[in-house]
């Protein structure tokens, strides 16, 4: 028994010093990547794109469900957005609100008999309308299917760009963020066939007129821990994995796809429950296995901002449900696995995934367990387990501040003083007990999987509402 | 077997363990103080140069005069990283007098001098820097060193160099390119190098034929698009041999190209060019149809209209609608054509322009057509479905037959 919990008090300790030094070496490849994309941003300008010919026109994809609270803004910032050609098209994922009259009254609508081909299977599409406020504008009302892939579906089977831009129907863009995006395909369109943007915490900030106007950080400290989560997975892990050219992850809430190659794959699956992390693994599986020369990328400076749950019981319905939506994607790819012709993802990064984060919360609470167990029977030194402790905390606390600095060197986009502070300081207090209660979340997500409840769980929200929308 | 626990407490009281804790600690102050630091740092010196830059605004004429002698702000890099960026902006939206103005300045303040300097001898991205900022001046004496960028072996500087010659926009810029790429081939991404032929090629259309002709590849169908990017009527008989290309990225140029040509011929050449195998080839030439205007163009797109693809339909639905011929008599050719698809795009394009109420009043008010076929054209208008065609009525009951039966 004794020897078992020695056994588990190493395997625990050597654990989390690989995940931690993993983070580490990423937060050293995310500074240097920053750096470099910032320096060769100075020899190119926004503009030139803007008025640059021949530039391939993009779709919008933004699926609503229940939005009425937030469509008019978020649709006025997609209007506004910096991009010669645009489309637009959002979803009315069988709204039981007034999502659709919302739009009809502030964009005034008008049916249309648009082509419908539905070339991936969707749910039925009641009607098509466009804008005749800015016939750029397209509608469309579908039944729900209860998930966001199959809106994003009837999305992609309307639209009519070379690119499609995914994106949550209650988020906000800045304005530059679709030129931003396009820079790593128009160097590069053969090759470049997906582009991953960063997605912000929005709870907090204000809106005006669909601009983001005022930063700042969210008061609530549920939602203030978020931003560094964000700022930590978005600046340091995807910027880092997307360097050596293995994103897994294009963020459902902001990314650009290649719109044949999308259907190529046959859209979303309309089953999965991490609908944006199944596509990626779809898409590099077909690519791979095809043999193709190409690059999913990650820019960390075209922005959108989302709201995220401000309550304990939605934050941990959603942790919950990305956990599922990750043993959702990794258990039918498990083929993937340290097969050579799926290169650098079937040997680092799906290994990396099953490892540090699909096994993560298991191997945590089983740690802890095992130390407290240990401890009991007195085979734990106690002091020994203190600096442990210590050490795990400064550590992990060199990462979060690591990310919040990425921050600071680049976008600065948290003006006030204040905002640095209290961001620094949920660096500090994040390890406890918002860690464990995260683990407990996922491991509830895991749990709910075994036991068959594969259900989306659309985490409540209370629309742009939040972001002090005037 | 010793745990690891217990290996690491072996180590004594400045034990591993502990060195990490503080090493942990420093590294967490560190992050902090950097931070902290950094901000300040950047507060003081934005405000600096904000002051700064109102400064030199209110002696702007002064200073682009000679008024201020050079000297006082060349030799300060905070002064003249001002300067320069102020008089580049201006020199992006400038009038011709204005530029004139603005890059004589440019020129005898020694800033050109400078940016060519630092384009030669500097390496990476103050490199790139300096070959965007001396693109952004325009001078024709900063286009030499550009094209010498061209040749280096990073992929990054060659692009640094095309957009900075793309900037220059002038035909002399147009033909170090072209020399480049007839030397060293494709050696860049497709679309900074049309971007900046594009911009380089506008006035003078002409030095792509040659190099459009001789190209071989992937090169050949870049230069191609880029012709029919900016083919004026001056190189039509040029286009014309491309439209029997055996490539079918340059039949496309053609048919792009015809869109602004005055030749008499655009039409005929267009018409063939819409029956093309190629899907994006008679899109190209059913759009630039479109374009024309001509009342000629009405069968072609009529028939345009039972093409197998689907963007070659809506966009001649789109290109019927632009035509100035009366939307009635178009529309009740669509009609006749009785394909379902056809009549769809067609009526796809008009609610996208927004003119099927428009349409609704022409029928009415036309007196080309009888009350029959008026009603025929409004059901169809309404409800998208085909007519019922009296050639294909089922016969009626023989009483006859019937009984033999």
């Amino acid at each position: 028994m004794i020897r078992l919990l020695e056994i588990s008090n190493e395997t625990l300790f050597w654990y989390f010093l690989a995940s931690n030094c993993a983070y580490l070496l990423m937060l050293i490849i995310a500074f240097f990547t920053s750096a470099r994309h910032q320096r060769r941003l100075k020899s190119q300008r926004l503009e030139w794109i803007q008025n640059a010919p021949l530039v391939p026109p993009i779709t919008i994809i933004a699926p609503a469900h229940n939005e009425e609270a937030s469509i008019r803004v978020a649709v006025r910032n997609f209007l506004e957005l910096d991009y010669p050609e645009l489309e637009i098209i959002i979803v009315n994922d069988g709204s039981q609100d007034r999502t659709l009259d919302e739009l009809r009254d502030a964009f005034m609508l008008r049916p249309v008999r648009a082509v419908y081909v539905p070339e991936i299977p969707c749910a039925r599409v009641l009607g098509i309308y466009r804008s005749d406020k800015d016939p750029r504008l397209i509608v469309i009302d579908k039944l729900s299917c209860g998930n966001k892939a199959d809106a994003t579906n009837a999305g992609l089977n309307v639209a009519t760009s070379p690119y499609v831009c995914v994106i949550d129907g209650d988020s906000i863009l800045e304005r530059d963020a679709l030129l931003r995006i396009m820079v790593p395909v128009l160097a590069d369109p053969q090759r470049v066939v997906a582009v991953g943007g960063i997605v912000r915490v929005l709870n907090g900030s204000t809106i005006e007129g669909g601009q983001l106007r005022n930063v700042r950080l969210p008061r609530r400290p549920i939602e203030a821990i978020q931003v560094v989560e964000y700022l930590r997975a978005f600046l340091i892990g995807r910027e880092a994995w997307g360097r050596a050219n293995m994103l897994t992850i294009v963020s459902g809430a902001f990314g650009l796809f290649r719109t044949d190659l999308i259907r190529a794959i046959g859209g979303y699956r309309a089953s999965s429950i991490g609908e944006d992390f199944d596509l990626v693994a779809r898409l590099h599986r077909h690519l791979l296995e095809k043999r193709a020369d190409y690059e999913i990328r990650f820019v960390p400076d075209p922005m959108s901002w989302t709201e995220v749950p401000s309550d304990l019981k939605s934050l941990a319905r959603q942790r919950a449900r990305w956990q599922k939506g990750l043993l959702d994607v990794l258990w039918p790819n498990r083929d993937m696995l340290f097969r050579p012709r799926y290169g650098r993802i079937g040997s680092i990064a799906l290994p990396y995934l099953w490892i540090f984060e699909l096994f993560a919360p298991v191997i945590e609470t089983l740690g802890i367990a095992t130390i407290i167990l240990a401890a009991c029977l007195h085979v734990l030194s106690r002091t020994f387990f203190i600096q442990f402790m210590l050490f795990g905390f400064a550590f992990a606390t060199v990462i979060s501040i690591g990310s919040v600095l990425q921050e600071e060197l680049t976008y600065r986009r948290y003006k006030d003083w204040k905002d640095v502070a209290l961001l620094v300081s949920y660096c500090f207090f994040e390890h406890f007990p918002y860690r464990q209660l995260h683990m407990l979340w996922r491991l509830r997500g895991l749990w709910d999987y075994f036991r068959g409840n594969h259900a989306w769980n659309q985490p409540k929200r209370k629309g742009l509402v939040s972001a002090g929308v005037s | 077997m010793t745990s690891i626990f217990e290996k690491l407490w072996r180590l004594g009281p400045a034990a591993f363990v502990l060195k990490a804790i503080a090493a942990a600690i420093v590294a967490d102050a560190l992050l902090l103080a950097f931070i902290l630091i950094r901000r300040a740092y950047r507060r003081r010196y934005f405000a600096r140069r904000d002051a700064r830059v109102f400064e030199w605004r209110q002696k702007w004429d002064a200073l682009l005069s000679g008024e201020i002698p050079y000297e006082t702000w060349r030799n300060k890099p905070f002064d003249r990283d001002i300067v320069e960026s102020m008089a580049l902006d201006a020199f992006e939206i400038a009038e011709t007098e204005e530029s004139a103005r603005l890059l004589n300045f440019l020129r005898i303040s020694g800033l050109i001098e400078k940016r060519i300097f630092e384009a030669r001898k500097l390496t990476g991205w103050r490199r790139m820097r300096a070959l965007v900022a001396l693109g952004r001046t325009r001078a024709p004496e900063g286009i030499h060193t550009l094209a010498e960028a061209l040749r280096d072996p990073s992929l990054e500087i060659r692009l640094a160099a095309l957009r900075g010659l793309g900037r220059t926009a002038s035909p002399q810029a147009a033909d170090e390119i072209l020399q480049w790429v007839g030397e060293c081939g494709l050696t860049v991404p497709a679309m900074p190098l049309q971007s900046a032929l594009i911009h380089c090629c506008a006035e003078r259309p002409q030095a792509l034929v040659p190099y459009v002709q001789n190209a071989k590849g992937p090169l050949r169908e870049i230069l191609g698009r880029v012709l029919g990017e900016v083919a004026t009527p001056s190189v039509d008989l040029d286009v014309l041999q491309l439209a029997g290309d055996e490539v079918d990225e340059l039949r496309a140029t053609a048919a792009r190209a015809y869109s602004r040509s005055k030749s008499g011929s655009a039409f005929d050449v267009l018409s063939e060019l819409a029956r093309d195998q190629v899907w994006f080839v008679r899109l190209r030439a059913i759009v630039s149809l479109g374009k024309l205007s001509d009342p000629r163009s009405v069968p072609v797109l009529v028939r345009a209209l039972k093409d197998s693809n689907r963007l070659v339909r809506l966009r001649a639905a789109e290109a019927l609608l632009q035509l100035d011929t009366p939307m009635v008599a178009v529309f009740a050719k669509v009609v006749e054509t009785r394909d379902r698809y056809g009549i769809y795009a067609y009526l796809t394009a008009l609610d996208n322009a927004n003119l099927r109420a428009k349409l609704a009043a022409d029928i009415d008010a036309s007196t080309d057509i009888d009350a029959v076929q008026k009603e025929r054209l409004h059901a169809v208008l309404e409800t998208g479905a085909l007519p019922v065609d009296p050639r294909f009525h089922a016969p009626e009951k023989n009483p006859v037959l019937a009984s033999r039966r």
